[in-house]
């Protein structure tokens, strides 16, 4: 019982929630309802698509916050992520074309140089107890800043030249499969990815002694320590995570799914950080929750191009705000959520 | 096995000294722990025992001197050596992760594991066979989450918590703050069995008479020295006190002289939740009168809070009617019931009833932002405030004696003695007290207690809230006992026992047959 | 020197330091000086790292600010802007209201300004005395919109518990979404290609004397000012101000004192925004003379954020940090102009400065690292 109370986060309404919407969309998709035009299998694929850089930050930021830092700079640690995958790329490729080895080259390059940085940013939040909301706004600045620089610097402009993106994988046999087929075994590898491992994370954080660990430093971090664990290493490997993650949200974002790298206004990020947090709110820090409020903020995104193959033509600029008005909407509907009880302080060891 | 001998102590102490920066906390104490006995550390708040045993469960280094441990000196780093030697602490505030489960509790951080994830089977086979050693009735919540749990039954968990890991040698850090007199009768069961294990334990506490009850020897602190260690039996109350003290101490209540006047306070039918929804306080009713003290005593936790903040206009009453002289003021905002004359003294000081970063000036100001001397229309007459915190300081004894001081900076009697001073000095009609002592240096508790009467003395109705069934003996004329959000009953303090009054704690009131029996037949 | 000779130096840089570390006005002072020259210096290291000439860099960064009149003038608009959303910000911040949306409340502001003057100049005569009053008139719309749109989030935080730092972003895509369309579906004049609305006539301006700037007025900078003055005085001396920093603090504290928490942070909010809202009005009228499509505007919202960390929240001291980030602006678009490196390195370095500002027990560290200070902090 335990467990089928943990998968929902302890909130049934949620659950019932989600299951009227997983019944309502198998309707739409299977029969000839009214509106049924606007739920395809390739809106889900390109829902699923969207979710995954937004759920990827948002696993990571859970963690972080679960363990007690905030890490309010997921969007600037995406902008780097974004970044630093097309410039290791496109360099990787030497000049001549941008190959699949370079694109996955850049995936994992970009993840490891954000993880360092949030290794460095950890050690200010932790270790000289910045004020967490403040740094994390710095980094966001940082990013909006020394994202477009860099740019600049490699490419002479603030985006990157149009570049290729990771191919699909096709699973033969399991791909023929109908609806389920296509979305899973016919698409990115890092949709897949992400999907393992929203459910990796829960059972990391559920059903491990890491992820007891982890829920006890952001609860009571002095229980955790006068049980024998070094609190602010679990914090330190929680932001770390939450950086890795957000660097890979942000790679897949540019060479993962789309064409590279473009550092107008506030990039290409686009405030897909600040969506991953509310993702992980409205998830109530459930892994498995957390990835389902990505798939909702990511079917917004691609809520206009659906509208526009119905025949219902907004103007982009309104059509683009609807990810942000959903935002808004689950913020007050849901409101308070449970927020871990030693989030944002640091835990200093009295000697 | 190695062998011990039953007379080598389970745990010594020898000379620790501990620093804070100027301030000493231990001074070359000496402490010795009979194998399989009970020993008492007793002291007035600040005189050094949690810093001697949070040395001695490795939270803190020591400055000077060695703790040995069944006759090997050890160097502790952190709590996790202090387990592996077999020292165990329960916590006053206990140590226990809300939202998880009593299971997860217990075995956080030696956690069983089979191929990565948590061997579940394993660890509950563990806990029941403790559980079942000592009579424990945990194993029968493992699955709930310990915020759902009563504080008795999570005292447990920390005691299961601390066997789980094979200690030993068991700290108790003022246990028994939270508990029921009925409770704290079966924590000394619990006790007795752990010692008759041949477990041997540290009982940290400030209340002689338990101190006496369960102990076999007390050694008394006083300003981070040892004073001394007696034997249980044969010590009594009045010496204990005069070690931790240093001079006599009154303990009998002064004779009062009542002549209360028109109802001030008037609570009828008053329901109350707290902030996730939960009754706290059900259907109470009373009243207060000019010129007399009620104490509402109880175990924290039982609606005091609520029910306070009810009156002070700190929160809504779902039901019921609030009445200051005959005026219904159940809907009016805390701002509104400060004008009307309700002084209010905060269980919460460092929260509630002064701004840390704050001088005391500004300090001053709070509660008094829209008073007449003080506000000038919109805005603020910084030269009458400061006059008004000068003249606290000096007349409620706040030291130092400077009101530029932040409030941060003062030590805990000091700012409650500020805090008094600001409320009583509103001249109000009705003052509502909760705790008004708890962190406070004894001088500075006798002090606050002389002004209460003294407001008692000159009309003012008192509401007096706390924990500390002296004091509450001591200073109301009327005592209400709260339990589970009801009053169980309003009684004479001069004609009940302490037994009685622990009884109607536990929800028992005066009329209940079992209550009967035990005055009948029973002695205090 | 000495031996005894340096002891002595040190000994009296160690009483400074100390001093200074225990000043905590003074101690905010240092560092955010610090943190500023620190993040300079980095910066200017990584000019020169990516190829780039660092000390022209710097050369020019100043140069770019105070180099010549045009200059100067340059700078104090972008500061005038800067501590008019500064203290906007500052507002906020001290009641502990993390208000992120003042660019969205900016931009409404600004937008109710233009409206108020393009639909009420054809109704009025073509004189001064109508210019002055359009653009109070036009001041008065803003700071009611900003008010308004700055009370939303606090609505939503008050009574739903919405976190005010996500609403508040959010609400910034969602101004600049919305006044976007308005612009480019009503407003635009006919057969125009950019999403400009028609210019405001000349009389609704203030005079540029003294600097000779087009778009830039003392009397803009003054008003920037007074509202400073106004805000602190605010803050200081009335019982209401008290009420705002106390909640700031402690809000068990405030709520125990009597003030009712969320009427607190709707005010608050409100406040915030109105202040906002009436830089919007001074971009609109001071600087652009017309209305455009916010997504082009310059991030004075955001700025204004570091603005007001640097001066610790502390109204009269938005003033300096305003100037500071109006030169840093200034020099960076001048360097975007003349030079070969991207200006949006500034942005950066502006980011480094709030990060270092975030952590000042990094300096204090740094201090007993360095033995400085005695025992201090």
């Amino acid at each position: 019982m335990s467990a089928v109370r943990d998968a929902i986060g302890g909130r049934s309404a949620f659950v019932g929630g989600l299951a009227l919407l997983a019944a309502a969309l198998l309707v739409f998709l299977v029969a000839d309802v009214p509106g049924s035009d606007l739920v395809t299998v390739g809106a889900m694929e390109r829902a699923l698509q969207a979710a995954t850089p937004i759920a990827l930050a948002a696993i990571g930021g859970l963690y972080a916050e679960k363990s007690g830092v905030f890490n309010i700079g997921l969007e600037g640690f995406m902008i780097f992520g974004a970044l630093f995958g097309a410039v290791t790329a496109w360099t990787a490729s030497g000049g001549d074309g941008v190959g699949q080895a370079d694109l996955w080259f850049g995936v994992l390059v970009a993840t490891l140089v954000c993880g360092l940085l949030a290794a460095l940013f950890a050690v200010l939040l932790i270790r000289y107890e910045a004020d967490q909301i403040v740094a994390g706004l710095a980094v966001w600045f940082i990013g909006l800043g020394f994202g477009p620089f860099i740019s600049t610097v490699v490419w002479g402009g603030v985006s990157s030249p149009s570049l290729p993106n990771i191919d699909n994988v096709v699973v033969p046999v399991l791909s023929e499969v109908p609806i389920a087929g296509r979305l899973f075994f016919d698409a990115s590898p890092l949709v897949m990815f992400t999907v393992l491992l929203a459910v990796g994370a829960w059972v990391v954080l559920f059903r491990t002694r890491y992820g007891y660990w982890v829920q006890a430093a952001g609860e009571n971090p002095e229980a955790l320590d006068t049980a024998g664990v070094d609190v602010n290493r679990v914090r330190y490997a929680t932001l770390v995570f939450s950086g890795l993650m957000a660097g890979l949200g942000g790679a897949v974002l540019s060479i993962g799914i789309g064409s590279g790298f473009t550092g107008t206004g506030v990039t290409m990020v686009d405030g897909r950080g600040w969506i991953a947090i509310v993702a992980y709110l409205f998830g109530n820090y459930n892994p498995l929750g957390t990835y389902g409020a990505s798939l909702l903020f990511g079917a917004m995104d691609m809520l206009q191009i659906q509208l526009q193959t119905v025949g219902i033509s907004l103007p982009g600029s309104i059509t683009g705000l609807f990810p942000y008005v959903a935002v808004l909407v689950v913020l007050v509907v849901v409101g308070y959520t449970r927020v871990p009880a030693a989030v944002g302080e640091p835990y200093a060891k009295e000697d | 096995m190695p062998e011990s001998t039953d007379n080598a102590p389970a745990v010594e102490l020898t000379d620790i000294t501990k620093r804070f920066g100027d301030v000493v906390a231990n001074d070359g104490v000496d402490f010795s722990l009979r194998r399989g006995s009970v020993h008492a550390v007793v002291g007035e708040n600040g005189a050094g025992k949690t810093t001697l045993m949070k040395v001695l469960y490795g939270l803190y280094d020591p400055d000077e001197g060695t703790v040995t441990v069944d006759g090997e000196p050890r160097t502790f780093e952190s709590p996790r050596d202090a387990i592996d030697a077999g020292v165990g602490m329960i916590h006053q505030h206990f140590q226990l992760v809300d939202t998880m489960t009593v299971l997860q509790n217990i075995v956080l951080g030696h956690e069983p594991s089979k191929n990565g994830l948590v061997d579940d089977r394993e660890a509950r086979e563990r806990v029941r066979e403790i559980c079942d050693a000592y009579g424990f009735s945990v194993d029968e919540h493992l699955d709930a989450d310990v915020e759902d749990l009563g504080l008795g039954v999570q005292q447990h968990v920390e005691i299961v918590k601390s066997l789980y890991r094979g200690a030993e040698t068991l700290i108790f850090d003022e246990p028994t703050a939270v508990l029921t007199p009925q409770e704290v009768e079966g924590l000394f069961d619990v006790m007795d069995a752990l010692t008759d294990d041949g477990r041997s334990l540290v009982f940290i506490t400030h209340k002689l008479d338990e101190a006496m009850t369960a102990a076999d020897e007390i050694t008394v602190l006083r300003d981070g020295s040892a004073v001394g260690t007696v034997d249980a039996d044969e010590t009594s109350r009045n010496e204990l006190a005069r070690m931790m003290v240093g001079r006599e101490v009154l303990f009998d209540a002064e004779p009062r002289e009542l002549s209360p006047g028109d109802v001030a306070l008037s609570v009828d039918g008053v329901c109350a939740d707290d902030e996730r929804g939960i009754r706290q306080v059900d259907d109470v009713s009373f009243a207060v009168r000019e010129g007399e003290i009620l104490g509402v005593a109880g175990v924290e936790g039982n609606g005091q809070r609520e029910l306070i903040e009810t009156i002070t206009g700190m929160r809504g009453a779902e039901r019921g009617v609030v009445a200051l002289f005959g005026d219904d003021i159940t809907e009016l905002s805390r701002r509104e019931r400060i004008e009307s004359g309700i002084a209010y003294v905060p269980g919460d000081r460092t929260r509630e009833g002064l701004v840390q970063e704050y001088s005391l000036v500004k300090n001053a100001l709070l509660g008094n932002q829209t008073v007449e001397p003080f506000a000038d229309g919109a805005f603020l007459d910084w030269r009458a405030i400061t006059d008004h915190a000068d003249a606290i300081v000096e007349e409620y004894d706040v030291r130092p004696a400077d009101a530029d001081a932040t409030a941060e900076s003062l030590s805990g009697g000091n700012q409650q003695k500020f805090v008094v001073g600001r409320e009583l000095e509103r001249n109000p009609s009705l003052l509502v007290a909760a705790h008004p002592t708890r962190g406070v240096d004894i001088g500075s508790i006798e002090f606050i207690h002389e002004r209460l009467r003294e407001m008692r003395d000159e009309g003012v109705a008192v509401v007096l809230v706390s924990s500390k069934l002296d004091e509450v003996k001591r200073l109301s004329d009327r005592t209400a006992v709260m339990y589970e959000g009801e009053f169980v009953d309003v009684v004479d303090p001069g004609d009940v026992t302490e037994e009685e009054l622990g009884l109607m704690m536990a929800g028992q009131s005066l009329d209940d047959p079992d209550t009967v029996a035990l005055d009948a037949g029973g002695d205090a | 020197m000495s031996d005894a000779g340096a002891s002595h130096v040190r000994a009296a840089l160690d009483r400074i330091v100390d001093r200074m570390l225990r000043a905590s006005v003074l101690e905010r002072i240092v560092i955010a000086i610090v943190s500023t020259t620190l993040a300079l210096v980095i910066g200017a290291g990584i000019v020169a790292l990516s190829g780039y000439d660092a000390v022209e860099f710097v050369y020019s960064l100043v140069y770019g600010a105070v180099g010549e009149l045009s200059n100067v003038a340059f700078t104090l608009r972008q500061s005038t802007m800067l501590i008019l959303a500064g203290v906007a910000v500052a507002v906020a911040f001290r009641a502990g209201v993390l208000n992120i949306g003042v660019q969205g409340q900016f931009v409404v502001g600004g937008f109710a300004a233009t409206l108020a003057i393009l639909f009420l100049t054809p109704l009025l005569p073509a004189n001064t005395v109508a210019g002055v009053v359009l653009m109070v008139v036009a001041g008065g719309a803003a700071v009611a919109a900003g008010g308004a749109y700055g009370a939303l989030p606090g609505l939503m935080k008050a009574y739903a518990g919405a976190n005010e730092v996500i609403t508040t972003i959010m609400l910034n895509f969602i101004a600049s979404g919305v006044v976007y369309f308005l612009l480019d579906a009503y407003l635009r004049p006919p057969g125009a290609a950019a999403p400009n609305t028609e210019s405001f006539p000349d009389y609704v301006d203030l005079p540029g004397f003294a600097f000779g700037s087009p778009s830039f007025s003392v009397i803009g900078f003054g008003i920037a000012l007074v509202t400073v003055a106004v805000v602190y005085v605010y803050m200081t001396q009335t019982g209401s101000g008290y009420d705002l920093v106390t909640s700031g603090y402690q809000e068990p504290a405030a709520k125990y004192s009597g003030v009712d928490p969320n009427r607190m942070i709707v005010r608050t909010m409100t406040l915030s925004g109105m202040i906002a809202g009436l830089a919007g009005a001074l971009f609109a009228v001071m600087i652009l003379g017309y209305y455009s499509d916010p997504n082009t505007f310059p991030t004075f919202g955001f700025d204004a954020i570091a603005v007001s960390l640097l001066a610790a929240n502390n109204p009269l001291g938005v003033i300096p940090a305003g100037l500071l980030f109006g030169g840093l602006d200034a020099g960076g678009q001048y360097i975007g102009f003349t030079l070969d490196v991207p200006s949006e390195l500034v942005d950066g370095v502006i980011g480094l400065i709030v990060l270092f500002v975030a952590a000042p027990e990094l300096f204090r560290a740094a201090g007993r690292y360095t033995g400085l200070g005695g025992d201090a902090g």
